[in-house]
């Protein structure tokens, strides 16, 4: 065995054939062994055993996990990919890591992600680049890339990340795992570092989307600290996994099948149809007439709440503070300067454009109308359809460094990811094969708090194909 | 409407960053084609739609007017090393 | 050339809630630096607003006071600028769709006119925190214990005309947010403040002239100061034909002078837009009408119930209302003695405020309960007690815990009311003063006063002098 999923472990606790200590320094060493060459990890968090024994008993108690480093943890660095944040240690939990605290499970470490969040290829952390596990020379995508390189390689049997833009969706699709991101609202946001407000969402990256069934359970749910959770009913998600697919209407969107995806990736993407067709789903065309003015949407809200957002860093209460700068401008501008990488200033600067006065309405207004019309064009298909699939990406994990200098086409990356985040639906990406060694992923949209539909639906998939529990070759065996 | 090497300064300035030279003129060329990029929107007819600034259908949640919280000043002053007395420094303002 | 005067005022009042608007930090004063901040306020990284739901109830309050709309939605925006008071780069305040708009107030000038002004909105917003810039060297220090907490700003339209008006119309605003007790409106303390817009017109224009924002007024002097510094000075470019520069100024009331700002010097662009992290704020008529009704009995109300159903003179009935701690005062002390209002209101104008002033203290912390007041009052009243005792009782009880009755009953204070027993003291005195008994009979009516004052005497004070002056008359007469 490479990999275990979270379902493994339960059963291995279960029977008592291993200890939380034991998996907890499996994984450890699992980590320390491994991650000079993938660069999941900023920090990794050794002692956080202890915490979890006083912890009253819960199905994932002792089940170990990899936190994206964008989430504060009580005690623990908290980096956010950022030079800005090199020396912050966090006095708080976010919301979503005290609820898995309290149910017992343990944190393995911090993950390595694209600084603030920003970027698709995880080039832009202060912290090096995350390799992908499947080929050393690609990136595992963006920007939860260290969590997703993580469960990739067995270093962790389940991480979370967030997704402003497709950023779990994007790299579990590049790694071949499982990346879920719920509805906006789902999980609570307080704590989790905010790179664009209304898009942000935490979610998960496993192998299994019944692993995600299992940790979303606990994650998700109202928090009176963040005004925007919602107080739906958190469902109990794995009691909706075994559920017949038989007569589940599909919607598969023209603006998705529109000819530009690359015919090997769009046969991997007809197979998964035609997988699924023998479940009993049926699937219709659909059209999202709007969803072609996504990103440049999308690269309107997003900079404009970050440049507000990342105001706070500023040198004075934490974070990075500059030596230099003798009067008060100077000194905010050149800790800024000194403390953000070059994506993260391109979009301050982009966001502080679109806000300012004569632009506000042709640009920022003007996307968040876009923007309502894009989540129409998904409230009439969800009138159709159950859900709508599409691939995850237009292609599978690209060579580091190939984007880096061409924001726009580095961007694109998120087409088909981006617009449930500007609606808020519920996303998920799976495996549905290789091309050349690559996994690629489809991804499922269902309406607002469908999660239990999605992780139905992908749960059956995996039940009769195999494509998650495909490993790479630098994964070690278990011990 | 085309974006000039002045209008980065002005955004630097609002924004509080010091950008080098060079900065300055790859961010104007790839500002260029990010504004490019979004100016697709112009041809979307959103006469009288409604903005929509969040994907919740949702009204604000009222806190009780209750304290809840208690002086953690220490704690919380441990991420900076510049602070004394209590308070927080900046480089002297003049009003 | 004669010149016109157009003044807007921005009044920003502190709202008394317990913890802060969007934190659960005290918003309590003079706490040690820094030991009122919650991560919140601090703007710590992830961290989210919540909604103080008694600042939202508050700014109802006082939008329904003003007889103003109040928005069935509203929402918060982030104004967007960077300053070491400001923790989080921007501050959430209300701008397109603010909670309370288009309300009106009366103004009543030195001369008794009276004008109405408008109050085109009041918004709820954060405050900042503090700088403080001599207590390094090299260095500013900051204080955020006051970030976060409730501001309601008010904003009044551009009718008021002269300095007078402006500081007519900031004492009635101050006097209002205290009847409704939405802030404490201390001054010194900041929890009161305003900012003034102002600029000048040749009379008869039509047009606004350029104005100037002169900020930091915390005083209804120095609002009038500031605007007669203000609008002399834009009068004298004027007349020298320079320009007016819309700019930002700072009030200096040491030397009584408005100097640009220099930290405000570059032209603005704050970069509104809706916070993503607050929802909009949906209030119902359920909850406006609920309000409504507790709405407390406001000055123009008391002033009009005082003269014509209490009967009380028309300038004390206004001078009891102006204070509305002096005004609950007055009425908690007629709850427990109702017979003769006048009295009590001429004892709380000379006694009681007469205190105040003298110890420099407010009524809450005056010493005598209004139960108190009203028995001492009663006492009177019912002939138990002489004025003069009263006087020299009130003076007791302020140092005292015992009770008025207490006080008359171990003092034996009781005014002696039985005829009999002043007769008696009464023939003692005409005995003894026979001289001045003839020459009262011979028609020297004035020494009737010495006779009474040589019974009060005896009885230390205690009998009824109208009683006394009846019975020497009669014994005399006999």
């Amino acid at each position: 065995m490479k990999r275990h999923t979270v379902k493994e472990l339960q059963n291995m606790l279960a029977d008592q054939s291993i200890s939380s200590e034991e998996i907890h320094q499996i994984y450890l060493n699992r980590i320390k062994s491994m991650n000079d060459s993938i660069n999941a990890f900023i920090s990794i968090e050794s002692d956080e055993i202890s915490l979890s024994s006083e912890q009253k008993n819960s199905e994932i108690k002792g089940i170990p996990y990899a936190l994206k480093d964008i989430f504060c943890s009580e005690g623990d660095k908290t980096t956010c990919g950022s030079k800005m944040l090199a020396n912050f240690v966090s006095p708080y939990d976010a919301t979503v890591v005290r609820n898995l605290r309290e149910k017992g499970t343990v944190i393995l470490g911090k993950t390595n992600m694209d600084e603030f969040a920003m970027g698709s290829s995880n080039e832009t952390s202060f912290y090096g680049n995350v390799l992908n596990p499947w080929d050393e020379e690609r990136t595992p995508g963006g920007s939860s890339g260290g969590s997703a390189a993580a469960v990739a390689a067995g270093m962790a049997p389940i991480a979370l990340g967030t997704d402003t833009g497709g950023s779990i969706r994007q790299p579990a699709a590049l790694t071949g795992i499982t990346g879920l991101k719920p509805t906006y609202g789902r999980c609570s946001r307080f704590g989790m570092i905010a790179f664009a407000s209304s898009l942000d969402q935490a979610g998960i990256l496993s192998i299994s989307a019944e692993d995600a069934a299992i940790f979303l359970e606990h994650m998700a749910g109202y928090d009176q600290k963040d005004s925007t959770s919602s107080i739906e009913e958190v469902p109990k998600y794995t009691e909706f996994l075994n559920n017949d697919l038989t007569g589940k209407v599909v919607g598969l969107p023209r603006e998705f099948f529109d000819g530009s995806l690359d015919s090997k990736y769009q046969t991997l993407v007809t197979e998964s149809i035609h997988e699924y067709e023998k479940m009993g789903v049926q699937f219709k065309d659909i059209s999202l007439p709007n969803i072609k003015y996504s990103v440049p949407t999308y690269y309107v809200v997003a900079p404009a709440e970050c440049s507000s957002n990342l105001a706070r860093y500023d040198g004075v209460r934490f974070g990075h503070r500059s030596s230099e700068g003798t009067d008060l401008d100077s000194f905010y501008k050149q800790t800024r300067k000194e403390g953000f990488g070059p994506e993260v200033k391109r979009r301050i600067i982009t966001g502080t454009y679109v806000l300012s006065a004569g632009y506000y309405d042709a640009y920022y207004l003007k996307a968040q109308k876009v923007r309502q019309l894009i989540n129409q064009d998904f409230l009439n298909a969800f009138e159709e359809v159950d859900v709508i699939m599409g691939p995850t990406t237009q292609q599978s994990a690209f060579k580091l460094g190939d984007k880096l200098d061409d924001p726009v086409s580095m961007y694109m990356n998120d087409i088909y990811t981006i617009s449930s985040n500007l609606s808020g639906v519920p996303a998920i990406s799976h495996p549905i094969g290789f091309v050349d060694n690559l996994p690629f992923g489809l991804q499922v949209i269902a309406p607002h708090f469908m999660e239990h539909d999605l992780l139905n639906i992908v749960h059956q998939y995996q039940m009769s194909t195999d494509w998650h529990l495909q490993t790479p070759n630098l994964c070690r065996e278990f011990d | 409407m085309s974006i000039k090497k002045s209008d980065i300064e002005h955004l630097c300035n609002l924004s509080k960053l010091n950008l080098d030279e060079e900065e300055k003129s790859l961010f104007l060329n790839q500002m260029k084609s990010i504004l490019e990029m979004i100016q697709e929107l112009e041809e979307v007819d959103t006469g009288d739609i409604v903005p929509m600034a969040h994907p919740l259908q949702m009204s604000q949640r009222l806190r009780e007017d209750e304290i809840t919280e208690s002086n953690e000043r220490n704690k919380y002053q441990k991420n900076t090393d510049s602070a004394e007395d209590g308070f927080y420094k900046v480089p002297k303002v003049i009003d | 050339m004669s010149w016109e005067t157009v003044i807007g005022l921005e009044i920003h009042v502190q709202l008394n809630t317990n913890s802060k608007i969007f934190s659960g930090a005290s918003t309590s004063y003079g706490s040690e630096q820094n030991t009122n901040t919650s991560l919140v306020d601090l703007g710590y990284p992830g961290v989210l607003p919540v909604l103080n739901k008694d600042a939202v109830m508050m700014a109802i309050k006082f939008g329904l006071a003003i007889d103003a709309e109040i928005s069935r939605r509203s929402i918060f925006a982030r104004k967007n600028y960077f300053y070491p008071d400001l923790p989080k780069g921007y501050q959430i305040s209300q701008y397109e769709l603010p909670i309370v708009q288009g309300g009106s107030l009366e103004i009543k000038l030195n001369d008794g006119t009276k004008k109405v002004i408008g109050i085109t909105r009041a918004h709820l917003e954060e405050d900042a925190g503090k700088s403080i810039h001599d207590k390094f060297n090299n260095e500013t220090a900051i204080d955020l214990n006051r970030a976060g907490t409730p501001l309601l700003e008010i904003v009044s339209e551009p009718d008021i005309r002269s300095a007078e008006e402006a500081s007519s119309y900031m004492q009635q605003i101050h006097q209002l947010v205290r009847y409704l007790k939405i802030s404490d409106g201390n001054m010194q303390e900041g929890s009161f403040r305003c900012d003034a817009n102002v600029s000048v017109r040749p009379s008869g224009q039509a047009e606004f002239g350029t104005r100037a924002e002169v900020k930091n007024i915390n005083s209804f002097r120095f609002v009038e100061n500031a605007i007669n510094y203000e609008v002399e000075r834009q009068i004298e470019r004027l007349e020298n034909g320079n320009e007016i520069i819309q700019e930002t100024r700072l009030y200096d009331p040491d030397k009584d002078e408005t100097r640009p700002m220099r930290s405000k010097e570059e032209a603005n662009d704050y970069r509104y837009f809706p916070d993503p992290d607050l929802l909009p704020l949906e209030i119902d008529q359920e909850t406006i009408d609920k309000i409504k009704n507790l709405l407390p009995e406001l000055f123009e109300e008391k002033v009009i119930r005082y003269t014509e159903d209490l009967k009380i003179k028309p300038n004390d009935a206004e001078e009891i209302a102006k204070n509305m701690q002096i005004a609950e005062y007055f009425e908690a002390t007629l709850d427990h003695f109702d017979n003769d209002p006048q009295l009590v209101t001429n004892w709380i104008l000379s006694e009681v405020i007469g205190v105040l002033n003298r110890e420099n203290i407010e009524i809450n912390a005056f010493q005598i309960e209004p139960t108190q007041l009203a028995s001492l009052l009663s006492r009177i009243e019912d002939n138990t007690i002489s004025s003069k005792i009263a006087k020299n009782l009130f003076n007791q009880l302020l140092t005292s815990d015992e009770t008025v009755d207490q006080m008359i009953k171990q003092q034996g204070l009781e005014q002696i009311t039985d005829e009999g027993s002043i007769n008696e003291y009464v023939a003692e005195v005409l005995n003894e003063f026979s001289d001045q008994k003839d020459q009262y009979l011979a028609g020297k009516e004035q020494v009737l006063g010495f006779l009474v004052g040589q019974v009060m005497k005896r009885t230390q004070g205690k009998a009824n002098p109208k009683m006394v002056n009846e019975l020497i008359i009669n014994q005399i007469k006999k």
